[in-house]
């Protein structure tokens, strides 16, 4: 008998009396039972197989400003873990906490799967992702080698508070990964693809049209130039937008680094403005479907439609209870953790850029020498300043579309790089979501959506040789 | 002995396997914006089991001790669809003893440890009172049992300390963040020329200089050199090499360096944060020369990959990764490669490292933490700079070579190294 069906019956009645152990002002505990599965092949061959079943707890104690946290795998003395939760807290806290208040829920998520992957065999699993591989390896004789990797999983939370909210929750997880290498010499170069999402195995079913284009792309990125170093007018594509606006304005709203300090408060005071009139930012952690999305944070606060620009002007910004107490505003339910091993920390849910009304015409078209980059590779933040990275772009020359080149990484800085977005585009769409996701504080990857429509900036530099 | 007891249940249907338990304890104590923020004690325990199964290999991992039975089912229920086997499970051999536990780590107190944040933040804050400061410091004790269907069976306990802080700079719209941290297997670190190395990264910040698009020399600190190590763990990784995806591949005994720049890999330094006697294959550990004046030397590989390359494992397993990498020094101290530097720049840190193609060499990043240098002296830092080039053209046109290593984290020891030229693209 699995451990959750003996031992999860009784498991609120332990979380409950655990919490009422504890002398803190806040307390706090979240157990998680994740069953995983992975599969993945690396050139011709199969390269891993395997599955994985996880099992662990995290006490969060709140004294005096101080936290506690406790963290363990093994969950028999759950007193012991708020114990020296409260302990190490009460050994920090020298001021008044401050926490926002929400109301307690009790509440019980259940996972709606189209295809459940649970039921799937790990021969039938194989023998999909099989199919993808044998496409990318026989698409052409450059195509050197692949990586396709399937993983999924199935977590389910409980997370009880001495609010008095209990909730369970179920995230199930699967996704695909596809990369085509390609080589000529000492030219290497890749085509990526992935999906991903919470709804089940048919996610990564019918796959084999974006296997075909990522080897199709490595082979033709061969003969692509890198990029030329140097300022240039940039369109990016719904995906690259998403990873643009996540770097370029999403971590420095996120509260935790703000809230106590004067200097940051300055800089991030609601009504300043950040772009022109036609910008609107907007973090959704409640946006139907997306990988970003849950009903409550890991705070037990509920998602909702956070806007952060409004017309060009900051409105608002993510917080968890701790800083939205800090810093006198609501709660946005932007508290969220990788997993039992940490605790949970301000985050992105779904972010995106809302659509505007411009055609994709009508931003290349006065366009004399630019880049439409496409698709994201990655991107990073370091306050003020970020970068991201295109899978692939094009050359834009005399208002049209003309090469294929390589190597393109962008960057800007938050209080110029908005302000040069002067077109954006009428539909906005979402990135296919996969195996990675946002790093921050050690916690990674952690599932977040991407979106947004085409945009148009001016003036971003571009790294490469001259 | 739990690994030996796994080894027995899975060989009742396997004809191979290997099993590994690792718990560890951890404590952390961290300051977050001046203040003492948190205290957080960790307790885990991770078992991963590998079985050969009519010549297939299925991998599982639990969490849970109690569920022996559970990951064995799990692990044989893979290798019925796994991979091949290239490899048999290696006999007992004896290993180079290396120093990995101090007896001194366990005993420092929650105190001790917001002490020594402490005083790393007093530093900071007495250089310049507006820096928000960010401290931790970090201990763990961790315990590995390992057995296989070979007869090898061991248990091995290290212990890991480090501490680190950096700080937050606000001026207008000026964001400028430094820091430093460093981690071993002992307690004796010095906590107070760590905040002082973070306070010099300040102070050589606090003009800003402005620089001009061009291909100039670039001198990288060793914190910086992960800009050119990046391409290198990914392209002696034997499975690369293996798979073609290295362009390293078919360049053993090939000169694709500098006759200055010499690497190895060295697992059996002491308390350095990767050393350990042997590796999670059971196999020994042992100093393996990658680059040697300048020429290919060997590639890193596991059981498996060693197998499908018909070589044999240098103690990488599992996954082909380095341990501790070290590059040799050279003859140059930093001073005099800032002096005889017209105009040129230091790295310190980088964003977006790896979101390019990066195992090509390729690699084009926002300079996070740079200097500019001009006739000979630090003027300040830069802002808003990308640096571009490929990792194997900076390693034929190395400029100069330090005279003086540093740890970086633990696992790299390394000089300055100067390039000759890369790409700079300003605003």
């Amino acid at each position: 008998m699995k451990f959750y069906e003996k031992e999860m019956i009784i498991l609120r009645e332990r979380l409950e009396e655990a919490l009422r152990k504890s002398d803190a002002e806040y307390t706090e505990i979240r157990i998680e039972d994740v069953a995983s599965s992975w599969i993945s092949f690396r050139g011709e061959e199969l390269d891993s197989i395997g599955s994985s079943k996880t099992v662990g707890g995290i006490v969060r104690a709140l004294v005096k400003g101080g936290w506690g946290y406790s963290t363990f795998n093994d969950i028999n003395n759950l007193n012991v873990r708020v114990k020296e939760a409260c302990e190490s807290a009460k050994m920090i806290g020298k001021e008044e906490s401050k926490f926002a208040q929400v109301e307690p829920v009790v509440d019980c998520i259940k996972a709606e799967l189209v295809k459940d992957f649970r039921e799937i065999s790990l021969s039938h699993k194989k023998s999909v992702i099989e199919e993808y591989n044998k496409i990318v390896l026989g698409y052409h004789e450059k195509i050197k080698t692949s990586i396709v990797a399937y993983g999924d999983s199935f977590r389910k939370i409980w997370f009880a508070n001495s609010d008095g909210s209990y909730i369970e929750d179920e995230r199930p997880n699967t996704t695909l990964y596809i990369s085509a290498t390609a080589r000529d010499g000492d030219n290497v170069q890749h085509g990526m693809e992935s999906t991903g999402g919470m709804t089940g195995f048919q996610i990564v079913e019918g796959f084999h049209e974006k296997a075909e284009a990522s080897a199709k792309r490595a082979v033709e990125l061969l003969s692509a130039p890198p990029v030329t170093g140097g300022k240039y007018t940039v369109i990016t594509n719904p995906n690259l937008t998403g990873v643009f606006v996540h770097e370029a304005f999403g971590h420095l709203s996120e509260a935790d680094f703000i809230y106590e300090n004067e200097g940051m408060k300055e800089i991030m005071v609601l009504g300043k403005r950040f772009g022109s009139d036609i910008l609107n930012i907007i973090d959704d952690g409640s946006y139907p479907g997306q990988i970003g999305t849950h009903k409550y944070d890991d705070e037990g606060v509920r998602t909702r439609k956070n806007y952060l620009i409004k017309d060009g002007i900051l409105v608002g910004r993510l917080h968890s209870r701790e800083t939205s107490a800090k810093m006198g505003e609501m709660p946005t339910g932007n508290a969220r953790s990788i997993g039992y091993q940490f605790p949970p920390i301000v985050r992105m849910t779904n972010t995106y850029i809302d659509k505007g009304n411009s055609s994709f015409e009508d931003m290349i078209k006065d366009v004399k020498l630019g880049i439409y980059a496409l698709d994201m590779i990655g991107g990073q933040t370091a306050m003020e300043m970020f970068t991201f990275s295109a899978a692939y772009a094009y050359m834009i020359r005399d208002g049209k579309i003309a090469e294929l080149i390589r190597d393109v990484v962008l960057t800007g800085n938050v209080f110029e790089t908005l302000l040069n977005i002067d077109m954006i585009g009428d539909k906005l769409e979402w990135a296919p979501g996969g195996p990675g996701g946002c790093g921050k504080s050690a916690q990674s990857p952690l599932p977040v959506g991407f979106g947004g429509p085409h945009i148009r900036i001016q003036n971003v530099v571009v790294g490469g040789r001259q | 002995m739990i690994a030996e007891t796994l080894i027995e249940k899975a060989m009742k249907k396997a004809q191979g396997a290997q099993a590994l338990l690792t718990q560890s304890e951890h404590t952390r104590v961290s300051f977050e914006s001046d203040k003492l923020k948190s205290v957080e004690s960790s307790q885990r325990t991770d078992i991963r089991l590998r079985v050969v199964l009519n010549g297939k290999v299925g991998l599982s991992n639990t969490t849970d001790i109690n569920d022996l039975d559970g990951v064995v089912a799990r692990a044989i229920e893979c290798a019925e669809f796994g991979s091949s086997a290239h490899f048999q499970f290696p006999n007992p051999q004896e290993g180079t003893d290396v120093k990995i536990y101090d007896d001194k780590v366990i005993p420092v107190s929650k105190t001790e440890m917001v002490k020594i944040s402490q005083e790393m933040m007093d530093l900071i804050k007495k250089y310049n009172p507006n820096i928000m400061v960010y401290a931790g410091v970090d201990k763990n004790v961790l315990k590995r049992e390992f057995a296989n269907s070979s007869g090898v069976k061991f248990t091995d306990e290290e212990t890991h300390f480090s501490t680190g802080v950096f700080g937050v700079l606000v001026r207008g719209n000026d964001i400028l963040e430094a820091g430093y941290g460093f981690g071993c297997k002992k307690r004796d670190i010095d906590h107070i020329s760590i905040a002082n190395r973070a306070v010099e990264l300040f102070k050589m910040a606090e003009n800003t200089a402005t620089i001009k698009s061009g291909n100039i020399p670039v001198i990288f600190t060793p914190s910086g050199m992960e800009v050119l190590l990046l391409a290198l763990e990914l392209g002696f990784n034997g499975k690369n090499v293996f798979l073609g995806s290295s362009p390293l591949a078919g360049k053993l005994g090939e000169k694709i360096a500098d006759e200055r720049f010499s690497l190895i890999d060295n697992p059996l330094i002491d308390y350095a944060s990767a050393s350990r006697k042997y590796d999670d294959e059971g196999v020994p550990h042992q100093v393996t020369p990658l680059i040697d004046k300048g020429i290919v030397k060997s590639f890193l590989y596991d059981l498996d990959t060693a197998g499908r390359s018909g070589t044999k494992t240098t103690g990488h397993g599992i996954g082909c990764n380095p341990t501790n990498l070290v590059i040799k020094e050279g003859e140059t101290s930093f001073e005099e490669m800032v002096k005889n530097t017209k105009e040129g720049l230091i790295v310190e840190s980088v964003m977006g490292l790896g979101q390019g193609n990066p195992i090509s060499g390729e690699f084009s990043v926002n300079v996070q933490l740079g200097y500019k240098i001009e006739n000979g002296e630090i003027v300040g830092r830069v802002k808003d700079v990308m640096l571009a080039g490929n990792t194997y053209d900076a390693l034929k046109n190395i400029l100069a070579i330090g005279n003086k290593s540093e740890w970086v984290y633990g696992s790299l020891l390394t000089p300055y190294v100067q390039i000759g030229s890369l790409s700079v693209v300003a605003k």
